[in-house]
């Protein structure tokens, strides 16, 4: 709603440091909302913070050691986390208690890299190991399993026999889930079918080195890539066909629309994160001594518009706000830091009928502007325009509306994941729970 | 579309009787079972919405309760009162939680959505919003030059609408505590309530003109006024009422309460029973149900009903 009343043309990106939350967490993200964020520590604890109140709310209290991802569901009320305990465990929010109650714990044999859910159903999480292997776990009851996704590779290729087996070293649901793409050590990026769990695509990225991460832009269409080349890649997606039963797949090389790099200090980057709708890029720089997010102009030819400085403490991850102008960057000393776009006060809006002017202008004077009317008239016109009718019920809430971005022909793909739908629903509650120390009646 | 002004028929349903002094607050739970009521005897009773039983009395204000408000999640009630604190008060565990801060009688108190925050406003002109959770003062905006009548926040919890006896309405950015927007009248009468529209596309104010008026903030231009009732004194409360119809609903001087239809501006009702200013209303969020609350004289609550 405020929206409407600020100025539209503020929103770009943020600039600075709003707010600094003191939590020893390494990576936050926020939910779909945009209203939380989830934080996971180093010493295996995660914390959910209320951004309006800036305050932890919830206490997840579970893993033994450091947390190594965290994820939401789309309507926010189950929670993922992933840590070095081989654990994934999905919290449910709508608990009435603090610390909230468990959903599901998985356990894998092997220290667990990073953990999601599917875009469309909770109940489908995919989950990287250490070890370098990928695996999509359904909960449904009709699909329980755990699956490994195998890659394809021709045994022809390695007659020589000196080829490593490549490791997988990101595994992320595209935003329809329809597809899971895997980033190995090898630089390529596998496309997995999420319903049939087989192989569609092998992209080869010369020159890229170890994967060490993706995003996509929201349609889905597009996406950014991490490497140990300290080289960020756009790259356009191609339309995947259904997976057809022989199990072939394509192999393609695919071209990055943008690289984004720093030519001069030759910085890795921890993590990268669009904005909402498409046209930046924040970049989280790996330096050792500083906190800097770099943000390029994708719409303007991939420029690098910006570099923010958000102190000393060096950056670990940064996460994009869902719909503001907005970013959680996490520092190495355990520090939350939340990055806004600073609106100028107004002070013409403490004047009621008052207008801020940048410069001054001539005023023009209406023709009957001063001309003294019968009040009878005034009243009988004042009357006339209250006739119009007004609409106090329906308003146009577009943030409400999860949207799913879609493809054609991946019908059988939605119906599958949409299959025994998840208990995240729309419109569940959070419970407030007030902190003890109450004052006795 | 035409709006036949339909004529109403609430009836008086149930008298409620058991505060010993004015009654200056009721509210209807957000799921309708309950209502709620605050007075100057410095107790909250909270009453069946059906049949009227008396379900629990709260007490622990040194001073006079102004207002009462229900989290969305039917748990808690916070209250304003004058003696400077504003509660939220459990109504599972009869556990209370006392937020200092204002330094004056605090007036009015309203949650937000999602009920992790509470503003407050009161006679030292600030508005406070606070942090449910822990019970701290988040902000202090320095809103009004006179005491704070009422405020509230919009359906999404962005924005914040205040009015105040200086005769202004501000609107204010929740997150960032900027102010967005003043509406003023010509004649800069006192406000004595201002709320959203459900969608929170307008605010409804009533001034101590006698005169309710709905604005269209974002143009700042009052697009509809009600009048008929007395309001010259004191700071009564108007409510849309959306269940079957859409009509305006407030109290008066002359110890009638006024129904308008939304659109027409027409009178469709007025009730007739109390012996003393009504103070109070509040509509319930889904039956055609009015409850209404009035002044020493009479001291009932009643509950007006048109199924």
């Amino acid at each position: 709603m405020n929206t409407s009343l600020l100025n539209p043309f503020n929103i770009t990106y943020p600039t600075a440091v709003q707010a600094s939350l003191p939590s020893q967490c390494a990576l936050a993200r926020f939910d779909r909302s945009g209203r939380f964020v989830a934080a996971g520590r180093s010493d295996g604890s995660a914390a959910i913070w209320d951004l309006e109140t800036r305050a932890a709310v919830r206490w997840l209290e579970g893993h033994v050691k450091g947390i190594t991802s965290v994820d939401w569901s789309r309507n926010s009320r189950f929670v993922l986390t992933s840590s070095k305990d081989w654990n994934v465990i999905m919290w449910d929010m709508a608990s009435d208690i603090d610390p909230p109650q468990r959903k599901t714990t998985i356990r894998f044999d092997a220290s667990v890299s990073s953990a999601s859910f599917h875009p469309r159903n909770s109940q489908i999480i995919l989950a990287l190991l250490q070890s370098g292997d990928a695996y999509l776990v359904d909960l449904r009851k009709r699909y329980r399993g755990r699956v490994e996704l195998e890659d394809l590779q021709d045994d022809s290729d390695e007659e020589s026999g000196t080829s490593p087996r490549s490791a997988m070293t990101v595994a992320q649901f595209d935003p329809t889930g329809r597809h899971i793409f895997v980033g190995t050590s090898t630089g390529s990026i596998l496309v997995f079918n999420t319903r049939t769990k087989t192989m569609v695509a092998r992209h080869k990225i010369p020159g890229a080195g170890i994967m060490k991460g993706f995003d996509f832009a929201k349609s889905g269409r597009r996406l950014v890539t991490n490497s140990s080349d300290r080289t960020l890649r756009q790259f356009t997606l191609p339309i995947y066909p259904s997976p057809n039963a022989d199990g072939e797949y394509t192999e393609q090389e695919l071209e990055p629309t943008h690289k984004f790099s720093d030519p001069i200090n030759r910085i890795a980057w921890h993590a990268m994160s669009f904005s909402p709708d498409g046209e930046w890029l924040a970049g989280g720089a790996a330096d050792p001594a500083s906190h800097k997010i770099y943000i390029w102009d994708i719409a303007n030819d991939g420029q690098l518009a910006s570099t923010l400085d958000g102190g000393r403490e060096p950056l670990i991850h940064v996460h994009w706000h869902p719909s503001k102008p907005s970013i959680v960057s996490t520092t190495n000393h355990g520090n939350i830091l939340i990055w806004h776009c600073p609106s100028p006060e107004r002070w013409g809006a403490f004047a009621g009928g008052f207008e801020e002017v940048d410069e001054n202008v001539e005023y023009g004077e209406r023709e009957d502007e001063f001309d003294i009317e019968d009040e009878n008239v005034l009243a009988e016109r004042k009357m006339k325009q209250e006739e119009e009718e007004v609409d106090i019920l329906t308003g146009n809430d577009a943030e409400e509306v999860v949207e799913h971005p879609r493809v054609n022909g991946d019908e059988e793909d939605i119906a599958w994941a949409d299959d025994e739908a998840d208990e995240d629903v729309r419109g569940w509650k959070m419970k407030i729970v007030m902190e003890d120390e109450l004052d006795m009646i | 579309m035409s709006h036949s002004t339909a004529t109403l028929n609430y009836k008086p349903q149930l008298i409620l009787s058991g505060h010993k002094k004015s009654i200056s607050s009721v509210k209807f739970s957000p799921d309708g079972n309950l209502l709620a009521s605050a007075a100057a005897d410095k107790l909250i009773k909270i009453w069946d919405a059906m049949t009227g039983d008396i379900v629990q009395t709260l007490s622990g204000h040194s001073e006079g309760i102004s207002d009462i408000a229900w989290s969305a999640h039917n748990d808690c009630i916070a209250s304003a009162s004058d003696d400077k604190t504003v509660r939220i008060w459990s109504l599972d565990d009869t556990s209370v939680r006392i937020l200092r801060g204002h330094t004056n009688f605090v007036f009015c108190v309203n949650y937000n959505p999602r009920s992790n925050l509470l503003v407050s406003g009161g006679f030292d002109e600030t508005v406070r919003v606070w942090d449910v959770a822990r019970g701290k003062s988040l902000k202090v905006l320095p809103a009004h030059s006179d005491p704070v009548t009422a405020v509230s926040f919009s359906h999404d919890g962005t924005l914040i609408v205040s009015c105040a006896m200086d005769g202004l309405i501000r609107i204010w950015d929740a997150d960032s505590g900027q102010c967005l927007k003043t509406l003023v009248d010509d004649d800069n009468p006192m406000c004595s309530h201002v709320s959203f529209s459900p969608n929170s596309r307008y605010v409804l104010a009533s001034t101590q003109d006698s005169t309710i008026r709905l604005w269209n903030y974002q143009t700042s231009r009052c697009v509809k006024t009600y009048t008929g009732h007395t309001n010259r004194t004191y700071s009564l409360v108007a409510a849309f009422s959306t269940a079957g119809g859409q009509y305006i609903v407030s109290g008066s001087e002359d110890a009638k309460i006024y129904i308008w239809d939304l659109q027409s501006r027409r009178i469709a009702q007025i009730l007739e029973g109390h012996k003393d200013v009504v103070l109070a209303i509040d509509t319930h969020p889904t039956r055609k149900l009015i409850a209404s609350a009035s002044m020493e004289k009479d001291l009932t609550i009643r509950l007006w009903s048109e199924e």
